[in-house]
């Protein structure tokens, strides 16, 4: 088997003495799509702030493509070809849709650098790709709150990456928005686009992701297929309670 | 319609500029041409060359790159500082053209040096810090006898206005040039994505920290190109002429009331406020201090991107920007 695209090991991040990330590991292959689930507060974005270089490790390794990134700088990881969208939007407020995303074409990655018009013209397919077409020309202030996760999404990919690391993109979106945007991410994944994709919407997980890890209090879980994971009761007792996983276990035993 | 007027307007404005004095020479004086120009408003002009300069040069750190450098006269002194050492007889005692040569040089390491540890501040704490250094800069030149200490330096005096005006348009010129090459490469793009969110910035691979430097660098080579042009035009330099701290504010000023972030936005705030100041100048500098704050304060609250988005037309006069702003600082 050839080495992974993405492999964690013994991750570990803490805040003071809260350890957020506790011995974190698992690998994400080429092309695979990958669901990040867990309650709040149990690690998943301090997981991906770490990928992606916004924290500094305590512990473990990071490994992408091959390459050690604890010693990389940011924008470094990103033209490896790690791209990532953040749960609260971070758009450049005073430019238009299309230079937004254009930007991601610029600087993403290393393997092929674009001039800005050719940035551009990557910048309106990928528009297109997300869902955003028609409001290319708008200003991110005049964008709907899902175009704007939309956004996001657009500019991540325009850097053409190996791995996109999605943070919530679906929080707040109606039940047919979500649909739609599942079409969006199973077309990136489709294109060879490896996924890792943390989500609280429970559909998403189970419709498209083949695997999925659960984060608990800053440690795994357990891993493996939606199906079995989510009937697993410590997933339930993490999500639900104690109580609430018990009587499931009792329901199902008589 | 109202862009081709404006550009018309624009280019006439620059043929002026780079017209007009002539007609100071004694050529034209003796071939009979109307003297609408004479030396005092010749030198008046090139005031409003160095700053369109400096207002210019502040604008890709300030304007593009969104840091507000409240320290950037720092550079006009050690180009100054630099010229001067190389063409004072009792120093370098170089040719003129050595002297300005090295003008933009020192403040390009200056910068350097300066940006790595303060350009990783942001905000008021980035502008604070730069304005620190500039005072302590020169406070210690002030204190530096090899560099004429409180006395200063003084380049031979060169008789020639007229090069001297010329020496600073072409650097104003220059300096309106290097913006717009900027603004149309990947350089530009980078700059204003890390004005905008510098962390989303970096994760689309933008190298933050070599933008940063890149952008104070220039900033700092054209701010001192400038310095060496009034130090061998002044043929006089101290501290109290070539690190004014009220040179640092006026950049600011200049640039956020023209349109900070744009090309022609601060070219316009620097040749209308430093025409303004200039006309009046014969009165109280009090009064002119008190109307450029109030002009500082209509134009953040009515026209927060500036006198020149207004005029073409961009935005309009609203305080609906005011009101959101005051909704996000009030939380």
């Amino acid at each position: 088997m050839s080495t992974p695209l993405l492999e964690l090991q013994d991750v570990t991040k803490r805040f003071g003495g809260v350890v957020a990330v506790n011995g974190v590991s698992f690998d994400v292959g080429e092309g695979e799509l990958v669901g990040l689930i867990g309650p709040n507060g149990a690690g998943k974005t301090t997981l991906l702030n770490c990928l992606s270089r916004m924290y500094r490790l305590d512990a473990g390794s990071i490994r992408f493509g091959g390459v050690d990134i604890a010693k990389l700088g940011r924008h470094e990881v990103a033209r490896l070809g790690m791209g990532r969208t953040f749960q609260v939007v971070r758009p450049f407020r005073s430019m238009t849709a299309r230079e937004n995303v254009a930007i991601g074409a610029l600087f993403g990655s290393e393997r092929a650098r674009l001039a800005p018009a050719e940035a551009f013209t990557v910048a309106d397919e990928v528009i297109d790709l997300v869902g955003l077409g028609g409001r290319a020309k708008l200003l991110v202030d005049e964008l709907t709150v899902p175009d704007r996760r939309r956004l996001e999404v657009a500019r991540a990919l325009a850097t053409r990456p190996r791995l996109l690391l999605l943070d919530e993109v679906m929080a707040g979106l109606n039940p047919s928005e979500v649909a739609e945007e599942l079409e969006v991410v199973k077309r990136i994944n489709a294109s060879g686009i490896a996924i890792l994709v943390i989500e609280h919407v429970m559909q998403v997980i189970v419709g498209i992701c083949p695997r999925v890890v659960v984060l608990h209090f800053g440690r795994v879980l357990l891993e493996g297929d939606p199906a079995t994971v989510l009937g697993d009761p410590r997933v339930v007792e993490a999500y639900l309670g104690e109580r609430y996983a018990r009587r499931l276990q009792e329901a199902r035993g008589g | 319609m109202r862009r081709r007027v404006l550009g018309v307007v624009a280019v006439a404005a620059v043929a002026l500029f780079a017209l007009l004095p002539l007609l100071s020479t004694d050529q034209a004086r003796s071939a009979g041409l109307p003297q609408i120009l004479d030396r005092s408003q010749l030198r008046e002009l090139t005031t409003i060359s160095m700053f369109v300069v400096l207002t210019s040069a502040w604008n890709i750190i300030g304007g593009l790159a969104g840091y507000p450098s409240f320290g950037n006269v720092v550079f006009f002194g050690l180009g100054a500082y630099a010229t001067a050492v190389l063409t004072d007889p009792e120093h370098g005692h170089l040719p003129l053209v050595v002297g300005l040569l090295a003008s933009p040089l020192v403040p390009a390491v200056a910068a350097v040096v300066i940006g790595f540890p303060l350009l990783r501040l942001r905000g008021h704490y980035f502008s604070i810090a730069t304005l620190g250094i500039s005072i302590a800069f020169g406070e210690v030149i002030n204190n530096l006898d090899v560099l004429g200490g409180a006395t200063g330096l003084f380049p031979p005096i060169i008789r020639n206005d007229l090069l001297f005006y010329y020496l600073m348009f072409f650097a104003a010129a220059l300096t309106v040039a290097v913006t717009w090459w900027i603004t149309r490469s990947r350089l530009g793009y980078g700059l204003v994505a890390i004005r905008e969110n510098e962390e989303a910035a970096a994760v689309l691979g933008v190298d933050t920290t070599r933008y940063k430097i890149i952008a104070f660098v220039i900033a700092a080579v054209l701010t001192g190109l400038a310095g060496g042009i009034f130090a061998q035009w002044n043929s006089f330099i101290n501290r109290e002429n070539v690190f004014p701290v009220d040179y640092s504010v006026q950049m600011i000023l200049m640039a956020v009331i023209g349109g900070a972030g744009s090309i022609t936005g601060p070219v316009v705030g620097a040749v209308g406020l430093e025409a303004l100041i200039q006309l009046l100048a014969g009165g109280s500098g009090v009064y002119t201090q008190i109307l450029l704050g109030a002009l500082l304060a209509v134009t953040v609250i009515f026209l927060p991107r500036g006198v020149i988005d207004f005029v073409v037309g961009r935005s309009r006069l609203t305080l609906a920007h005011f009101r959101r702003s005051l909704r996000e600082t009030s939380v």
